[in-house]
């Protein structure tokens, strides 16, 4: 070290002190500095971007965000798991409008990484109990009719870290392992009759083309009814994260059995009991038994306007917003309580309400500036009604890992800040 | 010709209701015996689709050593986060349940099914099936579930049950039964936080919190390092380095905004007189301490 920096730093120091008598003095701090340079684009100034020509066509063939949505980005919590090949990223919920997820902040989940397909080397083999194995290439799998739906696909270990209690301090890693997109393709029913499934065939397997050779059993009702091979998401192709060239899309069904880089389907007679429906996803239960080919997402909600992330910046009106979503159809209704679960009111739904995709929920509000514990609470078409957290812990206990689906709790204070908590 | 029809008909539903309805659009190829046998390799409990071979305990424990320990442990009790293989029996109910094959998988034909299709992790499909049955022999016997001399093969491997294997029912959701009360739903009283996530401060977060509080938070931070990091080249302005003493230099700078300069101190910055490297050369230091000392930098120039 310098003795002229030590000197400059015992000078600021005394400064400081000095400044800090004197009161405000002439010292800008980094805000200030920042409001400086915001006035030279405010009323009744001329916004400096509007005393010169901007870029051109072309400048991002592709496109991307605005520079000033950098914060708007997929995120990881690095110690849940030993690497990043093997793990999973978040959407920002809290940054997101609509139902649709843009593809680059679809959530990410790999157990073996994302691998590079060439979609002209790629084939998807179908055989077992069937009458006439065959195999697609991505041309054949264009040519079928196709189908467009928008579904959602979510993480069953989505809210995994909070059975013990509020853990996370971020919407978007609370409920973030959730995205919704339209996707195109064909529907797998379509493929099944092509090559004549046989009686006997009572489960499919569907496995990917990634390092992990990623496997899971499907009931063939499952196979049979809703189920799209797809290979378009938002009007693209399949982003790699997704499974490029071709995925399944098994809808409102845990996220891992919509196969990514799909390559082979097998009809059998018996469920395969891979690693990943038997070791993983499947859930402990307090007696020590455990629940298997537990599929269906069930009906689940979350306030994203006001959350960890967006505190409340001022008292009066608010549209209380977020998100309701049920792997057994559609969203029948969507409750809102203000303090924590004594009275609850009807909140809207508004925009498309569709079969086992997200909707969107609206409530108008006033806020006074009193602190509120609010929670939202969703109801599906079957007539399921969206559980307590006590409710559920009642029957699974804290260890099942998966399906935590429970009401959520934010807690406003009255500085406006939004914490995750639980209650009692 | 309207009974004609009719028979035609019945003929054709007589024909079709075994399985779907095939071959509509004829689109696809026929899939050879060679193919579907070469990416056919899926294992099911019954042993349907094993191959034909055999591996020792002994043999598995050399390239359980060498291809799995450094991830799986040892003994099978996993390095950092990776999987633990063995222990764990009896755990199931206890507060911090340990799942590893023995206590908790149910299938043997799982372990060599998942061995064959995806490990080691960075060689996946990379072991022979001989090798294949040596380490599940091996992950069998670091469980105590066989002996020291078994040796696992496709005749044998139905012998071999995993204890945990009838503790699996099928989901038996929904099994919550609430209601929508909308009005006194619960005593006012009852309602209490009873556990807070900032408490904890395990989440990721820097990123939401403002630029500008780095300082309030750690009040020394960005002189320290400045003095650590920044101030050799910054003081005298050496190597184009613009020296904190230089206020027309400076303010050219400070115009362009906090973001600015935050981004060139942290991502690096080539200009026409000097070259900024990223975070003065210094990767290990965190973001928030290079914004730090930009924000001390700025407050100095100031001075």
């Amino acid at each position: 070290m310098s003795e002229k920096s030590i000197d400059t730093i015992q000078m600021r120091r005394t400064f400081l002190k000095g400044a800090a008598a004197i009161g405000a003095g002439s010292l800008l701090s980094a805000e200030q500095l920042y409001a400086q340079s915001a006035a030279k684009n405010l009323p009744p100034a001329v916004p400096e971007w509007m005393q010169r020509v901007g870029r051109g066509v072309v400048t991002e063939p592709y496109g991307k965000p605005s520079i000033h949505e950098q914060n708007v980005v997929r995120r990881t919590v690095p110690w849940l798991t030993a690497s990043p090949i093997s793990s999973i990223s978040f959407s920002p919920l809290h940054a997101l409008k609509g139902i649709i997820t843009p593809s680059s902040l679809h959530f990410e989940r790999y157990h073996s990484g994302i691998p590079d397909i060439n979609p002209d080397q790629h084939r998807l083999m179908v055989h077992g109990l069937c009458e006439n194995p065959l195999i697609f290439s991505m041309d054949d799998l264009m040519r079928f009719p196709s189908v467009s739906e928008i579904r959602f696909i979510e993480c069953p270990a989505n809210g995994g870290m909070e059975w013990r209690g509020a853990q996370m301090e971020a919407l978007q890693f609370t409920h973030g392992m959730l995205s919704c997109s339209e996707w195109t393709g064909v529907r797998l029913s379509t493929l099944l009759a092509e090559v004549g499934v046989k009686p006997k065939a009572k489960w499919l397997l569907a496995e990917g083309a990634d390092g992990a050779a990623m496997a899971r059993s499907i009931p063939i009702e499952k196979a049979l009814d809703d189920v799209i091979v797809a290979y378009a998401q938002n009007g693209e192709m399949i982003r790699p994260e997704q499974g490029y060239p071709v995925r399944l899309v098994i809808p409102g069904w845990e996220g891992n059995t919509s196969i990514k880089w799909l390559r082979r389907l097998e009809l059998g007679d018996q469920p395969w009991h891979m690693r990943e429906e038997t070791s993983k996803y499947t859930d402990l239960m307090p007696d020590g038994s455990s629940r298997r080919f537990t599929w269906v997402q069930e009906a689940n909600s979350v306030v994203t306007s006001l959350c960890p992330e967006k505190p409340l910046k001022q008292k009066g009106y608010h549209e209380l917003e977020g998100i309701a979503w049920s792997g057994r159809g559609k969203i029948k209704q969507v409750d809102i309580t203000l303090d924590g679960g004594v009275t609850w009111r009807a909140a809207k739904l508004k925009g498309q309400v569709l079969d086992k995709a997200l909707s969107r929920f609206s409530f108008d509000w006033n806020w006074d500036g009193s602190p509120a514990l609010i929670q939202s609470r969703a109801i599906d078409e079957t007539g399921y009604v969206q559980p307590t957290l006590g409710q559920l812990r009642k029957v699974r206990g804290v260890n099942s890992v998966y399906h935590k689906n429970s009401i959520h709790t934010w807690q406003l204070l009255a500085s406006g800040e939004v914490r995750n908590v639980q209650i009692d | 010709m309207f009974k004609l029809i009719k028979l035609s008909l019945i003929l054709t539903l007589a024909i079709a209701a075994p399985s779907v309805v095939a071959s509509q659009y004829a689109i696809g190829t026929n899939a050879s015996k060679a193919e579907i046998a070469g990416w056919d390799i899926d294992i099911r409990p019954d042993g349907q689709g094993l191959p034909v071979g055999s591996g020792s305990v002994a043999d598995g424990e050399i390239l359980y050593e060498e291809k799995c320990a450094s991830c799986h442990g040892v003994f099978g009790e996993g390095e950092g986060r990776w999987p633990v293989l063995a222990g764990g029996m009896d755990t199931l109910t206890e507060d911090r349940p340990e799942k590893t094959v023995g206590s908790y998988w149910p299938y043997v034909s799982t372990l060599w099914d998942y061995i064959h299709r995806a490990m080691p992790f960075l060689q996946p499909q990379s072991l022979d099936d001989d090798e294949v049955y040596a380490l599940t022999a091996y992950v069998l016997y670091l469980n105590e579930l066989v002996e020291e001399e078994f040796v696992l093969s496709d005749n044998n491997f139905a012998v071999v049950a995993l204890p945990n294997q009838g503790a699996f029912q099928d989901d038996p959701r929904p099994d919550t039964n609430n209601v929508r009360c909308m009005k006194n739903c619960r005593d006012p009283e009852s309602v209490k936080v009873i556990q807070d996530s900032t408490a904890l401060g395990v989440t990721p977060v820097d990123h939401l919190k403002p630029e500008g509080s780095v300082q309030a938070d750690e009040p020394l931070l960005g002189e320290e390092t400045y003095i650590a990091a920044c101030g050799l080249c910054h003081d005298a302005g050496i190597a184009g380095a613009p020296s904190v003493t230089d206020k027309a230099v400076w303010s050219k700078r400070i115009e362009q905004g906090l973001g600015v300069l935050y981004d060139h101190a942290v991502n690096g910055y080539q200009g026409t007189d000097g070259v900024m490297p990223a975070k003065g050369g210094n990767a290990s230091l965190e973001d928030k301490a290079v914004k730090a000392a930009v924000d001390h930098m700025v407050d100095l120039v100031n001075q």
